[in-house]
């Protein structure tokens, strides 16, 4: 029983490695700015939600102080969630690279300690920062209390939410550094992968397709209704956290509305208790990946062969030979090293091509299921109405042709009347009254409306934003870390200073990384483009087609402004990435550092043009023009004015539509011009200063 | 002779550490040049500020008669520097890097190829061409960096620890191409912690401790000065106590320590005879198992300077 406690002690609060980390975690600078900052943005918000929810406290009722509360405790959560996510990547990826980084890592190998001591005080050690911010947080959460309304068991599981997030990151960054399947690149991938998996699943789960079609549990039949939560709430952090909230509109369902396939464990359990299941799941998950780390380390460390290579070897697709038919080099060695070697290596060319081919893909899906109309039980098309002979032919089961009257008939399309050359379209024929006139059967009614498409309008623009979105976050993450990595790699690998010692100027090394990284993300930027392409090539064909309900699904200027401001918004995170590249002595911290101030500034700017257009109602160009300055939210506006365009493009005055539209464009270009200069004036200070930040970290 | 590299009361601080302090040096065209010191003595450092990776805090530096900081642009096409590590990009082999750095110095179209294809076949890499830098052994990547600072056919070698690490073939190998290119007239400054190998390469050396020059010249010299008098190693089968009695005797000898199983004897300046010392031990009726006089080489010259017995 000794032995055991003893163990236990060793194995985690004696662990040296984890002692280590403690007791110096405290003095580093470093850390104790960003705790300030943390703690600094959560008393922010605190303030922030205060001045916001009212004037003045004296005169709310004890119901408004509490709504006041659980709104502070909300945005709380939001927040420190949100930077927990963005943190425990970074502090946890450095795991992956460890093997190859650090040399203490062999000698601790050498060491007695066991196997369980290295990988726990190894994850440990990475999340201690994490969860001592956690920590720190809870006074300023308490404030919540002040007001009441907030459960205790709300904020744990707040806390444990963030917390499961931290261990299972960080026990995914060990099992991939103890199976040798990362390298420095794959720090990126490690990212970006949980970057996109909680964007990804938090986007669908607003599709129906992950809602549960409930029950009713009186009949024990479908009721017809959906879910608010999904499938996805047990996995996805924000989700989970969204279902403590209490909100109307997103409240886990009954275990009883559920189906009763569903309602066994542990599928009842996950979806009645997203949030529990989530923490306990995320927990499981990585004692899951903890395990085999603890059991394989040292015969991992051991092996020569990357598994990786193991497979590759197993599937002979490669000979595991050290050699390659060499390419051509261009006369600009910089540009070319950045654009071809990098492009052409087996796993970035699987994912660039594999990015173009989903892309382009899922785009042309879209605009097939929007083109694809669902069949009708009656319609009119183009020739059914024949003006010369007054006759309309009524397509389907209990149509037939009829005589009409064009002065007296009455046409309804949707709750408006319209003139009988609307019969010319292709519509749904909902109902139609027949008049005897003698021998002869004339339409009196018709009601109309468009026919029910496989995608309707306002759901095929929300998937496109859905998807430019995605791959504009993508390309902006690609390129941010092509370019945060491009001079600290050199300096890691030692081949910067042989550069340094050629005739290169620091102009012609940072123009040729500038072109390469373009030339390597320019295939990507043109994804989103050939998909707003492809709606628009499908409306000129629709509005070739001569139909009179003709409103464009896209506006057909996003084809030239949203490449343009991708390309500026590229350059700018290239720009950007190089800077930090330059400046870090390490790529980890490089890329950590400008993917979290790019993620920074695209949501400042998303959220400020956004808020800009639903602010300042009043004056609807004006903000339009502000807004255009916001490139995220000017790709929204692009893609789905109707949604996010503002007033002007609820209503249905086409000479409004259009100056709105002209103003937008004259203003996107504006910007582009703007943040142009900005990229320029970075370029030239970056190759003003190149040599005296590099030759001051020269070792 | 012109001076190709010089250096005029040379400094490099970093934060209060002195790296350098007053170096005047002066290399000659066409000779090769030895750079010793302990480590952190601040030879990598010199190499660095002659290689426009680093600015002198004070002083000047001049290559080709190009000073380093004003002029470094023009000094970049007349040297080849090479780290005491190797810089290796990880996915590129062995034509595609010398390529990429023939293409640096401006190097392209045919006289490219022309150029990569007799380096290789010069440092005997040619077989290698297709083999990926990551993959080689520590004394091909050496080669390789010979290779890749000969394509510009430089005037000036900056070599910082060229055979550090290196197996004794891969050693003596890198030597050989040394001698060769001293051969094709090119100035090499090389800093190494192999001193037999400096002798056998270099004209002139240079010492250096704690960012100071302690000599700077024909090795020769410096070999004659570290001289302290004639050394005798001297064994005898049994009684070595007594035999350096007996000898502490005789006014040729100056000093007698006894080792491990011999005496090592010092001789006073002017005795260039030393048959005495056997004639003495033999008619005493000792048995010698061992005469030698010790030789003094680059080695022991740099034992005796760096730790200050010569000053």
């Amino acid at each position: 029983m000794l032995g055991l406690t003893d163990y236990l002690w060793r194995l985690l609060p004696a662990n040296p490695i984890l002692v280590r980390v403690v007791e110096t975690a405290s003095k580093r600078k470093r850390d104790l700015i960003i705790r300030c900052l943390y703690l600094g943005l959560l008393i922010a918000v605190v303030l922030f939600s205060l001045g916001t929810s009212t004037t003045s406290y004296s005169g709310m009722s004890l119901g408004d102080l509490t709504k006041a509360s659980s709104n502070i405790f909300e945005n709380m959560s939001y927040l420190q969630l949100g930077l927990v996510a963005l943190l425990a990547p970074i502090f946890t990826a450095g795991a992956i690279t460890q093997e190859k980084d650090s040399q203490t890592y062999d000698i601790l190998l050498t060491t007695p300690l066991s196997n369980g001591q290295v990988v726990l005080g190894s994850l440990m050690s990475r999340l201690f920062f994490v969860i001592a911010l956690l920590i720190s947080g809870v006074p300023i959460f308490s404030v919540t209390q002040i007001f009441g309304g907030v459960a205790i068991s709300s904020i744990s599981l707040s806390f444990l939410i963030a917390a499961a997030t931290a261990f299972v990151t960080g026990s995914l960054a060990m099992a991939i550094a103890t199976f040798k399947v990362g390298t420095r690149r794959t720090i990126f991938s490690f990212y970006m992968f949980i970057v996109l998996f909680m964007v990804g699943t938090f986007l669908m789960d607003q599709m129906e397709y992950f809602k549960i079609g409930l029950i009713d549990p009186l009949t024990g039949k479908p009721s017809g209704e959906l879910s608010q939560t999904s499938w996805l709430t047990a996995i996805n952090p924000f989700l989970a956290l969204k279902a403590i909230f209490h909100d109307k509109r997103y409240m886990a369902p009954g275990i009883t509305l559920l189906p009763p396939n569903l309602q066994r464990f542990p599928m009842g359990w996950m979806l009645a208790w997203p949030t529990t299941f989530y923490i306990s799941f995320m927990f499981f998950l990585s004692f899951l990946l903890v395990m085999p780390s603890i059991i394989l380390l040292r015969r991992m460390a051991q092996s020569t062969n990357t598994i990786r290579g193991f497979i590759l070897q197993k599937l002979k697709l490669s000979t595991g030979d050290k050699t390659r038919k060499p390419r051509a080099v261009w006369s600009n060695p910089i540009a070319w090293r950045e654009a071809k070697t990098k492009a052409s290596a087996t796993r970035a060319s699987f994912l660039r091509y594999g990015f173009i081919l989903a892309g382009l893909i899922a785009a042309f899906a879209v605009v097939l299921f929007y083109s694809r109309q669902m069949p009708v039980k009656n319609w009119v098309d183009r020739g059914s109405f024949n003006a010369a002979e007054n006759t309309l032919y009524i397509a389907g089961n209990n149509g037939g042709t009829f005589m009409i009257d064009p002065a007296r008939v009455q046409v309804n399309l949707g709750d408006q009347q319209k003139n009988v050359s609307i019969l010319a379209d292709k519509l749904q024929v909902i109902s139609f009254q027949i008049a005897n006139m003698g021998k002869q059967r004339f339409v009196s009614v018709i009601d109309l409306k468009e026919i029910p498409r496989a995608l309707d309008e306002a759901t095929s623009r929300k998937y496109l934003l859905g998807l430019v979105i995605l791959e504009a976050a993508v390309i902006l993450l690609i390129i941010t870390n092509a370019a945060a990595s491009t001079v600290t790699r050199e300096k890691e690998d030692g081949t910067l200073d042989l550069l340094l010692s050629t005739p290169i100027t620091s102009h012609f090394y940072i123009w040729g990384k500038l072109r390469g990284l373009v030339s390597f993300v320019l295939p990507l930027v043109a994804v989103p483009a050939i998909s707003c392409a492809m709606f628009v090539t499908y409306d000129l064909l629709r509005w070739m087609g001569n139909e009179s309900q003709f409103k464009w699904l896209v506006l057909p200027e996003a084809v030239v402004l949203l490449p343009v401001t991708l390309i500026i918004v590229s350059a700018f995170a290239a720009i950007l990435g190089m800077q930090m590249s330059l400046r870090c002595r390490t790529t980890v911290r490089a890329v950590m550092s400008s993917v979290g101030i790019m993620l920074g500034i695209c949501g400042f700017l998303g959220w400020c043009g956004l808020a800009i257009v639903e602010g300042f109602r009043g004056t609807d160009s004006l903000s339009l023009a502000f807004a255009s300055f916001s490139p995220f939210a000017l790709m929204a506006i692009l893609v789905d004015p109707y949604q996010y365009g503002g007033r002007v493009f609820e209503n249905s005055d086409p000479s409004e539509i259009l100056g709105a539209r002209v103003i937008m464009v004259i203003f996107g270009l504006i910007a582009t011009g703007v943040y142009a200069a900005i990229v320029w004036s970075m370029y030239k200070s970056m190759v003003k200063n190149f040599d005296m930040t590099v030759r001051k970290q020269s070792r | 002779m012109a001076a190709v590299i010089k250096t005029v009361n040379l400094t490099k601080r970093y934060g209060s550490l002195v790296a350098l302090s007053n170096l005047n040096l002066e290399i000659n065209e066409g000779d090769c040049f030895g750079f010793i010191g302990p480590n952190g003595a601040g030879k990598s450092t010199t190499i660095k500020i002659l290689a426009t990776l680093l600015q002198p805090t004070w002083g000047e530096a001049r290559v080709c008669d190009y000073v380093v900081g004003y002029e470094s642009r023009k000094i970049r096409p007349l040297i080849g520097y090479v780290p005491d590590y190797f810089g290796a990009y990880e996915d590129m082999c062995v034509l595609e890097y010398l390529e990429f750095f023939a293409a640096a110095y401006n190097l392209n179209g045919p006289q490219r190829t022309k150029i990569v294809n007799d380096v290789l076949e010069l440092t005997d890499l040619g077989y290698k061409k297709d083999a990926l830098v990551d993959g080689l052994s520590r004394g091909m990547k050496q080669r390789l960096s010979i290779a890749r600072v000969l394509l510009h056919d430089p005037k000036v070698l900056l070599l910082d620890e060229p055979a550090g690490n290196l197996d004794p073939r891969a050693r003596i190998e890198m030597r050989e191409l040394l001698k060769e290119l001293r051969r094709m007239g090119k100035t090499i400054m090389i800093s190494s912690h192999i001193l037999p190998e400096l002798q056998d390469l270099c004209n002139t050396v240079g010492i250096i401790e704690q960012g100071e020059l302690i000599y700077a010249g024909p090795w020769t010299e410096i070999v004659n000065k570290a001289k302290t008098g004639r050394v005798l190693h001297v064994g005898v089968a049994e009684n070595q106590a007594q035999a350096a009695a007996i000898l502490s005797q005789d006014p040729s000898i100056a000093n007698i320590n006894t080792n491990n199983g011999y005496m090592e004897i010092l001789l006073n300046e002017g005795v260039n005879d030393h048959t005495f010392v056997p004639a003495r031990l033999i008619q005493a009726g000792f048995k010698l198992t061992l005469l030698k006089e010790e030789e003094v080489n680059l080695e022991t010259a740099f034992m005796r300077l760096t730790k200050g017995l010569v000053q």
